[in-house]
């Protein structure tokens, strides 16, 4: 059972979350993006087997970034009433305001960790796989997507080496930031002319042994629907409607 | 509408998908240490970076569908590369395509000089703001805050998506390695290196 989300379809999986997104933007109160959160959090800690000191890692920057939405919708808020619950210099700051700017935060926070609770549980290749067979994506695209994929050590390495060879020559060097966001411009187009070759050759391989884009009746690796998938699905649902009706139970 | 598409094409919109990709990532974390001093209007001015492939690889292909079949790619390479923001990134990519698809598609992907290109930034521009202005909750904010917001992104969807863009594509395509897609085919007659 603790591996659950693990185990969980990943397109259903996506669809839940995505599902769970757009309602939550339906609501400008602080608690429900709270609950939901807290609901999250608990969530994966049952059904999951995940590091939490990474899970931390990543979180820190949403931390940073719900922050900065916090003041800036106390500053710019459109609505301004209710009573003052708080002034600092010449703010007043409403408690509207207040609870709008806690939404916007705690959604940011919601947001994250749901994100967070998708892409620290799925395996990406399992992913595309189930997009084209439980959501009918194109073949030719699932599979080019997980050629690109599968290159992408090579485009790395090539990043250092284009960058080595520019030194190796003289260039680059630059202090000035804008010379040398200015200077990315060297690097990306060698990388992009070795891209088109890779993806010319890469593409011609697949044709040369039978690959047509054509949609299969069978595959070999079967990405399955199943029980726990209706059970993930109506706990992400029950725990969207504890959050949207929290009016109700927490009065 | 997929069927008149080469395997060679998507391969490729995949490939230049994880070169940006990577970029795309650094900017992305560019913008959430700032949005953290100065909040969401933070990640306006680099937003054009994100429309960047879509237009590129239009301008390269030039086939029904190259700009959102792309920016979606895009997105899922970042899933894919195991990035925090994860799913919601795969739906903005399509909103952000379809923004600079439609643009292409008034033009009946018979045009692609810089002006359009730009006005596809600009659409991209657009679309996003409206899927942000949702998700993002942005109706709490000011009417000039947010008309603000959405200056500086259609600015940056132009300058960096449209005018960026065109000049990486150009640069490419001095390569000579983008023989056999449509961008060199409609160069024709001009003295190429």
């Amino acid at each position: 059972m603790k591996n659950a989300l693990h185990r969980m379809n990943p397109s259903v999986k996506f669809l839940a979350i995505t599902i769970c997104m757009f309602t939550m933007a339906f609501f400008f109160d602080p608690w429900t993006p709270l609950v939901f959160w807290a609901g999250v959090l608990v969530l994966q800690f049952f059904f999951s087997e995940i590091n939490w000191k990474r899970w931390l890692l990543f979180m820190l920057p949403f931390f940073v970034t719900s922050f900065g939405y916090f003041w800036t919708t106390l500053v710019f808020a459109e609505d301004s009433s209710g009573s003052v619950v708080w002034s600092i210099w010449n703010l007043q700051i409403t408690e509207t305001q207040l609870n709008h700017a806690l939404s916007l935060s705690f959604r940011v926070l919601a947001f994250s960790s749901l994100s967070l609770l998708f892409a620290l549980t799925t395996n990406p290749v399992t992913f595309i796989l189930s997009l084209m067979q439980q959501l009918r994506l194109s073949p030719k695209i699932a599979y080019g997507v997980m050629v690109g994929y599968q290159f992408l050590p090579v485009l790395k390495d090539e990043f250092v080496q284009i960058g080595q060879a520019h030194r190796l020559r003289g260039a680059g060097g630059e202090k000035n930031t804008l010379q040398r966001l200015l200077g990315v411009r060297r690097i990306l187009i060698p990388m992009l002319a070795g891209a088109v070759r890779k993806a010319e050759r890469a593409a011609f391989a697949m044709e040369a042994r039978g690959f047509t884009g054509e949609r299969r009746s069978s595959y070999f690796r079967v990405i399955s629907m199943g029980k726990l998938d209706i059970a993930l699905v109506s706990l992400f649902l029950f725990l969207l409607v504890l959050s949207c009706t929290h009016i109700w139970w927490l009065g | 509408m997929l069927k008149s598409w080469k395997l060679k094409e998507i391969v490729l919109m995949s490939l230049f998908a994880v070169v940006f990709g990577i970029v795309y990532l650094l900017f992305l974390h560019v913008g959430n240490i700032w949005a953290g001093f100065i909040g969401p209007i933070a990640y306006e001015w680099i937003f054009g970076i994100w429309f960047i492939v879509s237009i590129i690889c239009m301008y390269i292909i030039r086939k029904p569908g190259a700009a959102v079949v792309s920016e979606t790619i895009a997105a899922a390479i970042e899933v894919l590369l195991g990035n925090a923001v994860g799913p919601r990134l795969i739906l903005s990519g399509i909103v952000q395509g379809l923004g600079a698809e439609a643009v292409f598609a008034a033009t009946r992907y018979k045009r692609f000089d810089l002006w359009v290109l730009m006005l596809a930034g600009v659409g991209s521009s657009i679309f996003s703001f409206v899927y942000g202005y949702f998700l993002g909750g942005f109706s709490v904010y000011s009417t000039g805050y947010v008309a603000l917001m959405l200056g500086i992104r259609i600015l940056s969807g132009a300058m960096i998506a449209g005018i960026g863009g065109k000049a990486v594509a150009d640069g490419l395509l001095a390569t000579g390695s983008l023989r056999g897609y449509a961008i060199s085919r409609s160069k024709k007659g001009e003295a190429r290196a």
